[in-house]
């Protein structure tokens, strides 16, 4: 069911132990088990060890000291020397034994934990990872390792103790040393316990391609060095493929697409010797390499499209996937690609298209969750960017020392935290907002746009000048503060009239606030009217200019009830600041607010009379508002019914001036005291501040904001201006609205200062760090402020030993299944041996020689001989090899879940090649996001798109990380929530409904059977078509009448149920073709849906 | 629904290849239509299901063959219903004492309150059962089998946001990115069917008709496990199993014949290309197919005695509660699914709680007494694991408003209540202690990494050993750096 899978390994480690019994039978060296661990005790019984190989593990040696490296060269002459002629057992003993491949892994595996880089976790003073502190003497005065003496080293006596209390590793852990092991370690210190720099730290040095056998098989440098394992091996490769099985493959894994039949003929008919070359390079030239090339990309980048936490909302990074998509089309080199994505805001000035490169490290889940602690998630993003950084470009799981020092690899707590500071000082929030753009943002506007927006712009510039300049010539004197607001004869104040006040923040509760312009209205234009069955509302607070509660003063209200639906009660309330003045009619116990006979519920008597305008009164000091109080809002509440309420104020003989509009002073009282101000950020700054410490700039500000917009003597002449201005501001904020956007990198003026957070708590802050790289990588030239261009420009420096390795080991995997190195995310002591260390190392030298050339190291591999054998295996080879490490064989295996399904809609004809944009919602069932999502988030509910949105290839697909597309997580797509640099190959049940039944391919399979029965007339022509399509080869006899009578089992079984025909023509939202028999057609379909389910059809074979 | 005796099959996967000449997981094909095919089929049959589990495991002999976890996404408020605080009641309104709160975080929601009020719970509490067992009204029917549950009291975590502490629980990490406890299982103890997966989940409807905290997939996928290892989803609507039944037109025969022709041309293709993964394939496609009618039968409560269906209280026929899940959950268990995961919404009351909680209890209190009742009638009990528990717990201070009849509660990792009950359990048991408040563990704290330590003791695997080499480490559900222990005191 699973391929390539690590559990398989993790198995074979615990039962290593036949190997032995192996060697014994064969009597010679050869690859006995299916895993690495055997494969490298096999290589260590071989004696004939190859030049390259040997200069290799010399300079390997080089970081152990001379004395070894002498010591190891006169082994290596020795053995070379004995070559074959020595039996094998007395051969195995004197193998050498190689610290890198055969003794680290030991140690790391069963020692490390507690004896190796972690000085928090360490114990009896012990450390194997370094050869000074390994060599030292103990407390207990013994040594752990003499070199060239086992019986005087502890640590033999440790680890075959009879005691299991004594033994190492200690029971408890759950390790054991197998005897292959002990063995080992033993062998190891007879020669002299040579110690070596763990070797994906070394930089590689260009290893020359290894001589071989066959001479004329090798294409290029790759093959030798495969070839020169595969006769080590005493195998044979296997013959090139035929060329519809190489084109297929090659065409999938460069575009994600099989080749059309026309295509396959046309490489069929190209005799020339290049004809496979030629085909390759055209490939790399299709944009739908970029498209195939990115996915692999997007899931190291966490790509997804929403926030991935808790409410999981939409947000807007689409633009960075079209940028990964458009690096690789443009075959951007790495180093810039690397350059870019990391650090692409701080290049000098920066290009749009860098900016939004600088997306990769906004990719990474964010927050807004209710309650959640700032400083918690700033500490989280910043770890997540800077493990993601490091697995991506380094292959070192750094984030294992985010609470200690690192277990097995020389990273220590406070070198991660030194990494970490190049991530922790964005301008971004802990709190996303849950917005489709948390700010660092940049804009996209496309040139027409652009070109608008600076129209616009001019526009509403002039405008503001104009306004600029008429505040300029305003004489403006602040009134005395001791003013007593003026008496004036006693009468209505309007304070409600076809709308709230100004500045009044207006709500409902119940259906929609609903104003009618004719009918039942008072007075003005319109009033409120509303109906309901229980407790219902119209309210407001927040009013700029307050009511001025005077002595005797009395509120006022115009109310109408229904006198066919009446109430049971309703209300008036008085905002100050709380709810607590209500006065009411009808049913007391009705509007549940408030205690009875109190001010908070004061009873005012029955409900008006019913079918008239009715003037509600109340005396203001009996609700509690005494004299000198401020009203900012009313409620105008009811219990059931219709009512319709209309003109309210107050009956006073305070003038109610507004004082704002007199005062500056009471002005910024007013506004700083509303909760949501209106004023434009600067003025809510300036606001904020206290007064002495304002600016004379923010002084400025304030004062031509209250005089441009509130200052009541030059309201008339300014209110012209200011229409002018809003009326050229509306259009420019609407196109700036709508523009595309994207998010990005930026850094805080002022570094975020950086700590090593003991215990990886976010707030057990201890000592400070600043930006820096681990001390046993080479170091890091600083362009002065040491930030994150720095850094990238680090990685991709040619000393740098991890990032050309980790990065060509990637493309390995894309093409062969399984990387060089096995564990492509760990290039650390834990990390697997390399199956190929020296072609590793000159793939990674190659790659820095061309330059970081992507499209020429891809076509390297796959012009490889290695690349372009047969799958085809023998039972022999499958025993020997199941994992097909050697690559005696070509690769084999399934294709991802985007190529599954873009296949499906290719050679149905459905897929639609358009590029880029914002991600699609094609078919899905339903209930998948509902089953998961907090009600309010704006991807609660799943919306599917129509059209042309259906057909994309699945790159473009909305990705939801909580719920991400069934269709592809059912085909170990990764949910995009943390980095993935391999993804796992299961083979499920669950697959094969998805392909069966997933409407998506159920009409994919109509639209192939119509291309089927649009080919040909006959049956023959159109099944072999058919097959063609999907295989890009030839039936054979047999599978021609396999299809032949499946075809007219399904026509007769139609034909006798032209109902059941219907019903599944008609699957999918695209039309049917009515020219067609629906019965054929729907024969076809199976036959269709059958042949986009054959093993060979999921494969790349 | 093969249940073989011996389910911890004793081959090694190594051995099988190469016995049976076919990948790994293969099993037997319907019909036996080729030859070759089917004596790899018969010399597999014995021991082989939809897939094994790990060599040497269990660790031990378990009492827990399955494991059934019914999940209060949200947080329930233990003081209101399981850990009951009589004293509270004296000091109703007035504040936390600091000698309590110790100055310990609180959530943004409540840190910014002017005061922290004690809610006493509204609930009237009594003793249940031999064991004397405290449980409010809200749960009076799962008081009834309270002879059979342990009560674990002291169970407490980091996190105090809803998605990292669910995240925690389920995942053995705050983070995004690790397996669920369900599919450790699978990956572990393998699959005991060839009809069903391995690990099946439910997410029924609630009835606090609120805005209910999300859930994520990632509560019951794979992480860096094998994706068949992820929990499959039962559902309510649409296709029970996603993409389960045929499109419209297309019959059972239509089927057995596309997959007829589809094998036999598999089949060329493995002659031609000797790749073993091809009959893995063919055999998942047989699979598919036994699933498109166990699946059907899985759902159909026809056989259900009145008897039965009475145990799980009046929402049982109504598919989506969580009534029906459950049973749907006995049904699963019978048929060999190694887990079974119901997630029940909407447990996070930060206001109104008196409102909300009776809704929530209602849902499930029934149903959890019927489960439990109806597992021991069929002596599946006694190897059948059923937890119970949300992420945290609440607070004994009220957010918001207080009065005698309403409050709210907010966050609280510091200490919470769960129970679990069946096989490897003491039943009748109370562990652990808080203090007066339920505010802190004053004895026998259990981390939830305990509780998934547990957990996987019950179902006989050492949480030390259930590793998986990830990024360098041997990752397990406990976490690389969590002293897990199972708790000694629940276990019988």
């Amino acid at each position: 069911m699973l391929r390539g899978c690590p559990e398989r390994l993790a198995m074979h480690l615990k039962e290593t132990g036949d190997w032995q019994r192996n060697t014994k039978d064969s009597g010679a060296a050869f690859l006995p088990g299916n895993s690495i661990e055997k494969r490298r005790a096999a290589d260590t019984l071989n004696p004939v060890l190859t030049n390259s190989r040997m200069i290799q593990m010399r300079r390997w040696a080089l970081a152990g000291n001379l004395t070894d490296l002498l010591r190891w060269a006169f082994v290596c002459a020795f053995l070379t020397g004995l070559s074959t002629r020595a039996p094998a057992a007395e051969a195995k003993a004197r193998a050498r034994v190689d610290f890198n491949r055969d003794i680290r892994p030991i140690l790391s595996d069963n020692c490390y934990a507690c004896h190796g880089p972690d000085s928090g976790k360490r114990k009896a003073g012990l450390r194997l990872d370094l050869k000074e502190a390994a060599l030292a003497k103990l407390k207990s005065d013994n040594f752990a390792i003499v070199p060239g003496d086992p019986a005087k080293s502890a640590l033999i006596a440790r680890i075959t103790n009879k005691d299991e209390d004594e033994r190492m590793p200690p029971l408890k852990t759950g390790k054991h040393l197998t005897d292959a092991q002990i063995d080992l370690l033993r062998r190891w210190i007879v020669q002299g316990a040579v110690w070596q720099g763990h070797w994906s730290f070394i930089k590689p040095e260009r290893p020359s391609p290894p001589a071989t056998t066959g001479k004329r098989w090798a294409r290029n440098p790759i093959d030798q060095f495969i070839l020169a394992r595969i006769e080590k091996e005493k195998l044979k490769p296997s013959p090139e493929a035929d060329r519809a099985t190489l084109i297929r493959r090659v065409a999938f894994d460069l575009t994600g697409l099989p080749p059309t039949p026309t295509e396959v003929d046309a490489f069929f008919a190209d005799k020339q010797p290049d004809a496979y070359e030629r085909l390759v390079d055209r490939l790399l030239q299709s944009p739908r390499f970029g498209e195939h090339e990115a996915r692999y990309w997007l899931d190291v980048a966490r790509y997804g499209d929403t926030h991935g936490l808790h409410l999981d909302n939409e947000r807007s990074l689409w633009p960075y996937r079209d940028w990964v998509v458009s690096a690789f089309n443009r075959n951007q080199p790495f180093d810039q690609f690397t350059i870019e994505q990391l650090a692409g805001d701080l290049v000098e000035s920066p290009t749009r298209e860098q900016k939004i490169a600088s997306g990769f490290n906004r990719c990474n889940v964010t927050s807004s969750e209710g309650g959640a602690i700032d400083d918690e998630f700033y500490m989280r993003y910043a770890v997540d960017r800077t493990e993601t950084t490091s697995v991506v470009w380094m292959g070192l799981t750094a984030g294992c020392a985010v609470c200690h020092d690192h277990k097995f690899d020389p990273i220590s707590q406070r070198e991660f935290y030194q990494l970490y500071a190049f991530f922790n000082s964005l301008t971004e929030k802990a709190m996303d907002g849950n917005a489709l753009l948390p700010p660092p943002i940049w804009k996209l506007p496309t040139p027409d746009q652009k070109e608008k927006l600076d129209r616009l712009n001019e526009t509403l510039a002039e405008r503001e000048r104009v306004v600029r300049d008429a505040v300029a010539k305003v004489d403006y004197a602040e009134p005395p503060a001791d003013r007593k607001p003026s008496e004036i004869e006693r009468g209505d104040f309007v304070w409600v009239e076809d709308d709230f006040p100004a500045g009044a923040k207006a709500e409902s509760s119940g259906a929609d606030r609903k104003w009618i312009g004719e009918g039942r209205i008072h007075s003005g234009k319109r009033a409120l009217t509303r109906t309901d069955k229980g407790l219902a509302q119209d309210f407001f607070t927040g009013a700029r200019q307050a009511l001025m509660i005077g002595k005797d003063d009395k509120l006022f209200a115009y109310v109408y009830l229904d006198p066919a639906d009446p109430p049971k009660a309703i209300m008036l309330q008085f905002h100050t600041s709380d709810w607590l003045n209500r006065a009411n009619w009808g049913d007391e116990d009705a509007i549940p607010f408030g205690d009875k006979g109190t001010t908070q519920k004061l009873l005012l008597g029955a409900l008006p009379a019913t079918g008239q305008w009715v003037r509600l009164e109340v005396d203001a000091e009996k609700v509690g508002l005494k004299p000198g109080a401020k009203v900012d809002g009313f409620a105008f509440t009811q219990f059931g019914g219709t009512v319709n309420w209309d003109k309210a104020g107050l009956m006073t003989a305070t003038a109610q001036e507004d004082l704002a509009g007199i005062s500056q002073i009471e002005w910024e009282k007013q506004e700083k005291a509303r909760e949501k101000k209106d004023v434009p950020k600067p003025v809510e700054e300036a606001l904020k501040a206290d007064d002495a410490k304002r600016t004379d700039e923010q002084k400025k500000l304030l004062r031509d904001h209250y005089i441009a917009n509130v200052y009541a003597p030059v309201r008339e002449p300014f209110s012209p201006l200011l229409k002018a201005r809003d009326e050229a501001k509306k259009p420019r904020d609407d196109l700036d609205n709508s523009l595309v956007a994207t998010m990005i990198m930026q850094e805080m003026e002022k570094p975020r200062p950086s700590f090593v957070m003991k215990r990886g708590q976010y707030d057990q802050p201890g000592d400070p760090v600043t930006p820096a790289v681990p001390a046993m990588l080479p170091p890091l030239k600083s362009s002065g402020t040491t930030n994150r261009l720095d850094l990238a420009r680090w990685l991709v420096s040619p000393d740098h030993p991890l990032t050309a390795r980790v990065t060509v080991n990637r493309f390995w995997q894309q093409f062969f299944g399984t990387g060089i190195v096995k564990s492509s995310g760990d290039f650390g002591a834990q990390g697997e041996w390399p199956s190929h260390p020296e072609l590793l190392d000159w793939l990674a030298t190659e790659f820095l020689h061309t330059d970081w050339d992507v499209k020429r190291m891809i076509r390297l591999m796959v012009t490889s001989a290695t690349y372009r054998q047969s799958s085809a295996v023998s039972e022999a080879l499958r025993q020997k090899d199941p994992e097909n490490r050697l690559l005696a064989r070509g690769p084999r295996f399934r294709l991802d879940a985007e190529v599954i399904r873009d296949n499906a809609l290719y050679v149905s004809g459905l897929l639609i090649e358009k590029m880029g944009g914002r991600g699609v919602r094609p078919y899905q069932p339903s209930g998948i996001w509902e089953a998961v999502g907090y009600t309010s988030s704006n991807t609660a509910k799943f919306e599917q798109d129509h059209g042309e949105a259906l057909y994309r290839r699945s790159l473009y697909t909305f990705w939801k990380r909580t719920a991400p597309p069934p269709y592809l997580t059912t085909f170990d797509a990764p949910s995009r929530e943390k980095y993935c640099t391999r993804r796992e190959r299961t083979d499920t049940p669950l697959q094969a409904l998805v392909t069966m039944n997933d409407p998506a391919y159920v009409e994919a399979a109509r639209h192939f059977s119509e291309r089927m029965i649009g080919h040909a007339k006959g049956a023959e022509d159109r099944l072999e078509f058919g097959f063609r399509l999907v295989t890009a080869r030839q039936p054979s006899s047999s599978e021609k009448a396999i299809l032949r009578e499946t075809l007219k089992k399904h026509l007769a079984r139609y034909q006798s149920n032209p109902d059941a025909a219907k019903k599944l023509v008609a699957v999918g939202e695209s039309p049917v073709n009515d020219k067609l028999d629906s019965t054929e057609l729907a024969a076809y379909t199976m036959v269709a849906s059958l042949l986009l389910n054959l093993d060979e059809t999921l494969n790349k074979n | 629904m093969n249940f073989a005796p011996d389910h911890f099959h004793p081959l090694s996967r190594r051995h099988f290849f190469k016995a049976a000449g076919v990948g790994v997981g293969r099993i037997a094909l319907a019909g036996l239509m080729f030859p070759e095919l089917a004596r790899a089929a018969t010399a597999a049959r014995t021991s082989v299901k939809a897939h094994p589990g790990l060599p040497g495991l269990p660790h031990f002999a378990s009492k827990a063959k399955r494991l059934i976890y019914l999940f209060m996404n949200g947080g329930p408020s233990q003081m209101d219903l399981l850990d009951y605080k009589p004293g509270l009641e004296k000091i109703y309104d007035s504040d936390l004492p600091d000698s309590i709160r110790m100055g310990q975080r609180l959530t943004t929601m409540t840190s910014g309150q002017s005061r922290f009020p004690i809610a006493p719970s509204k609930y009237q509490f009594k003793r249940y059962g031999q064991s004397g067992i405290w449980f409010s009204d809200l749960l009076q029917h799962t008081a009834k089998v309270a002879d059979d549950l342990a009560v674990i009291k002291s169970v407490h975590t980091e996190a105090i946001n809803h998605d990292p502490a669910v995240t925690y629980i389920q995942t053995g990490n705050q983070i995004p990115g690790k397996p669920s406890l369900g599919s450790w299982l699978s990956y572990g103890l393998g699959s005991e069917c060839d009809n069903l997966p391995a690990f099946v989940v439910m997410t029924p409807s609630w009835s606090a008709k609120r805005d209910a905290q999300a859930l994520y997939q990632r509560l019951w996928e794979a992480g860096f496990l094998p994706t068949k290892h992820a929990g499959v989803a039962l559902r309510a609507r649409g296709d029970p199993v996603l993409y389960l039944n045929d499109p419209p037109g297309v019959d059972k025969a239509a089927r057995r014949d596309m997959l007829d022709a589809l094998a036999k041309l598999n089949t060329t293709s493995f002659k031609r290309l000797g790749d073993p993964e091809i009959n893995t394939r063919i055999a998942q496609y047989e699979m598919a197919f036994r699933m498109q009618s166990s699946v059907p039968e899985l759902t159909d409560l026809a056989g259900e005695s009145k008897a039965t269906l009475d145990l799980y209280g009046p929402e049982v026929t109504t598919p989506g509660t969580f009534s029906h899940s459950a049973l749907l959950a006995r049904r699963l268990a019978e048929r060999g699914v190694r887990s079974i995961e119901i997630f029940h919404r909407e447990w996070d009351h930060h206001g109104d709680l008196p409102r909300d909680l009776p809704l929530q209890c209602r849902d499930v209190d029934h149903a959890c007494y019927g489960l439990i009742t109806d597992l021991k009638n069929r002596g599946m009990l006694d190897e059948t694991l059923v937890v119970w528990g949300g992420e945290f717990g609440r607070t004994v201070y009220c957010q918001g408003k207080l009065s005698k009849e309403n409050y709210g509660r907010d966050h609280h990792p510091r200490c919470f209540t769960m129970w679990m009950a069946g096989a490897g359990i003491k039943g009748g048991t109370v562990y652990g202690e808080t203090d007066d408040f339920s505010y802190n563990v004053v004895k026998d704290p259990v981390h939830i990494s305990d509780i998934n330590a547990t957990i996987l003791h019950c179902m006989g695997i050492d949480h030390r050993r259930l590793t998986f080499k990830f990024q360098g480490l041997e990752q397990r559900l406990t976490g690389v750096e969590q002293e897990a222990t199972p708790i000694e005191g629940i276990l019988a």
